[in-house]
């Protein structure tokens, strides 16, 4: 009988120690890598937008990394090139330039490394898993409709582009456009780019206010430039003459809609999107192979009769 | 001579191999325009052929406003559920719906429906303004947002969708729907959200008869 309860415990502490063993392992064991690559980390929307995919994916159990692009194409290049050789398994992307970026995606697809793009799109069906998107022509679309409730069908206006290469800039601007241009009273006096940048909104419509001091309105293609071109009118004194429309839903601009100082903006969903999208690798990773190839998520109208709904980058 | 003969040789295997692999092929401006207007997507004529080959021959799936209409005020998120389109991520949603109703009301730019009988409400309100949004396009569901791989495409179907709403079907209901005048149609609602009050009911008609 002794001789059995020893040969037992000796047993059973095989087996802890077996397990306990295996345990450390496991926990050493390196996680699944997942790689952010965001346009810009220069405008806190795009911060938002890569600090809650990484934090969705930690959550998740992965390794994640952000690497940020810099609007510039040739370095999300390079950071494809060291994604793909530095093993990691799923790209959450917000891609630099609609047509540019698209071999980027294809470089990884055909390394096997999955991308799903967020916010803004690749001209191109067959190279990310999927694509979660803004509907940003909408958004604009009923931005536009406010503008000429609120501007009148007669007056000038300007308007900032964001990055020319972009489809959200051109979606931004045709929605906008397919409105207000039904309009023959509302002329646009300007139209430049200021590259989605603030310090580039307020250079850019400083320059504007100048040669157009009657302006009523300007249009902004994100709340970037919208808040570059609201210090430009404050510095001038004319932050009460003229009329300033943005879009993305950033906290600073849903504030100043609330103090009633800024007109409305394009709530965009940048934490919605980026959790998404890290649910997405997560779920490819485990096998799931059958997603739609793109999902427009909506954009809501932002004014001073429904912000109180809103702010945190979303819906309170 | 013999130092001539390899380069002469070389000339004629070099311009055989231009002759079948050339370089460049010299084309008129204008055929280079028509290969380039080819290439590129022509969302009014997409919305031409649409229009003709597709979305009027559906209308006879749309749902009668007689069965959506009580459902809508019975449970809003159950007729949702059962009729409703929704594209992407969205609270919005459309409705594809035809009936028959009275004109109760005419103003600039909408006309109103009453279209249970003995009525004075309006239950449905018909635009006659400028029409906006994706309610036509994505309405039937006959779109698929995946088949273009550059949304700019698929946002100006919508535009051209509504364009021929404003040019072939308001002018005609705009010009003959007065008040008692019956008008059947068949359109497409969009639904902001769930808060959103369905009473009346916004529908851009693709076809609108009054009688």
């Amino acid at each position: 009988m002794k001789n059995y309860l020893t040969k037992l415990a000796s047993t059973l502490a095989m087996a802890l120690m077996a397990f306990t063993a295996f345990s450390t392992h496991a926990a050493d064991a390196p996680k699944t890598k997942i790689a952010v690559v965001i346009s810009t980390l220069n405008n806190p929307w795009f911060v938002v937008l890569a600090e809650t995919a990484k934090a969705r994916a930690t959550e998740l159990g992965y390794d994640a990394t952000i690497f940020d692009s810099q609007n510039d194409t040739a370095k999300e290049a390079a950071h494809f090139e060291n994604l793909i050789a530095g093993g990691y398994k799923a790209v959450l992307f917000n891609p630099t330039d609609a047509n540019g970026s698209v071999a980027n995606v294809l470089k990884a697809k055909a390394a096997g490394v999955p991308v799903f793009c967020i916010d803004r799109e690749i001209n191109a069906t067959n190279a990310a898993t999927s694509q979660m998107l803004s509907d940003s022509y909408s958004g604009c679309v009923a931005l536009g409709q406010y503008f000429v409730k609120t501007v009148g069908t007669e007056g000038q206006y300007a308007e900032l582009l964001g990055i020319v290469g972009d489809n959200n800039t051109w979606n931004r601007s045709k929605g906008f456009h397919s409105v207000v241009d039904r309009f023959p009273g509302l002329k646009m006096v300007a139209q430049q780019s200021a590259d989605f940048d603030r310090a580039k909104g307020l250079e850019v419509f400083e320059a504007i206010l100048q040669k157009n001091p009657d302006l009523k309105a300007v249009f902004c293609g994100n709340d970037a430039m919208a808040m570059g071109a609201y210090q430009a009118l404050v510095a001038a004194g004319k932050d009460k003459q003229v009329k300033v429309f943005g879009f993305d839903g950033a906290d600073d601009v849903v504030k100043l809609i609330a103090e009633g100082k800024i007109a409305a903006t394009g709530m965009q969903f940048p934490k919605l999107m980026a959790q998404k999208a890290a649910e997405y690798a997560d779920e490819y990773l485990k096998g799931k192979r059958d997603f739609q190839q793109k999902i427009p998520v909506k954009v809501d109208l932002v004014t001073p009769a429904n912000v109180g709904k809103y702010g945190d980058f979303g819906k309170k | 001579m013999r130092r001539t003969f390899p380069f002469i040789v070389l000339i004629v295997i070099a311009g055989g191999i231009l002759w079948f692999f050339p370089l460049f092929h010299v084309v008129s401006l204008k055929q280079a325009q028509d290969e380039k207007t080819a290439a590129t997507f022509n969302p009014a004529q997409f919305a031409e052929n649409f229009w003709t080959d597709k979305l009027l021959p559906s209308l006879a799936k749309a749902v009668p406003a007689e069965k959506l209409l009580p459902a809508i005020q019975h449970d809003p998120a159950n007729a949702k559920k059962q009729f409703a389109h929704t594209l992407g991520m969205s609270d919005s949603y459309t409705y594809f719906l035809s009936g028959t109703g009275r004109v109760i009301a005419v103003s600039d730019d909408e006309i109103s429906l009453a279209l249970t009988v003995g009525s004075t409400n309006d239950e449905v309100t018909l635009p006659t303004g400028l029409l906006f949004g994706n309610a036509v396009r994505d309405g039937t569901g006959l779109l698929d947002v995946n088949a273009y791989p550059n949304s700019q495409d698929f946002n100006n179907i919508a535009a051209e969708l509504n364009h021929l709403v404003e040019t072939r079907v308001l002018p005609g209901l705009k010009e003959h729907a007065k008040v008692g005048a019956t008008v059947r149609f068949a359109g497409c609602a969009e639904v902001d959200d769930e808060s959103t009050d369905l009473k009346p009911l916004h529908v851009v008609p693709i076809q609108a008869e009054v009688e």
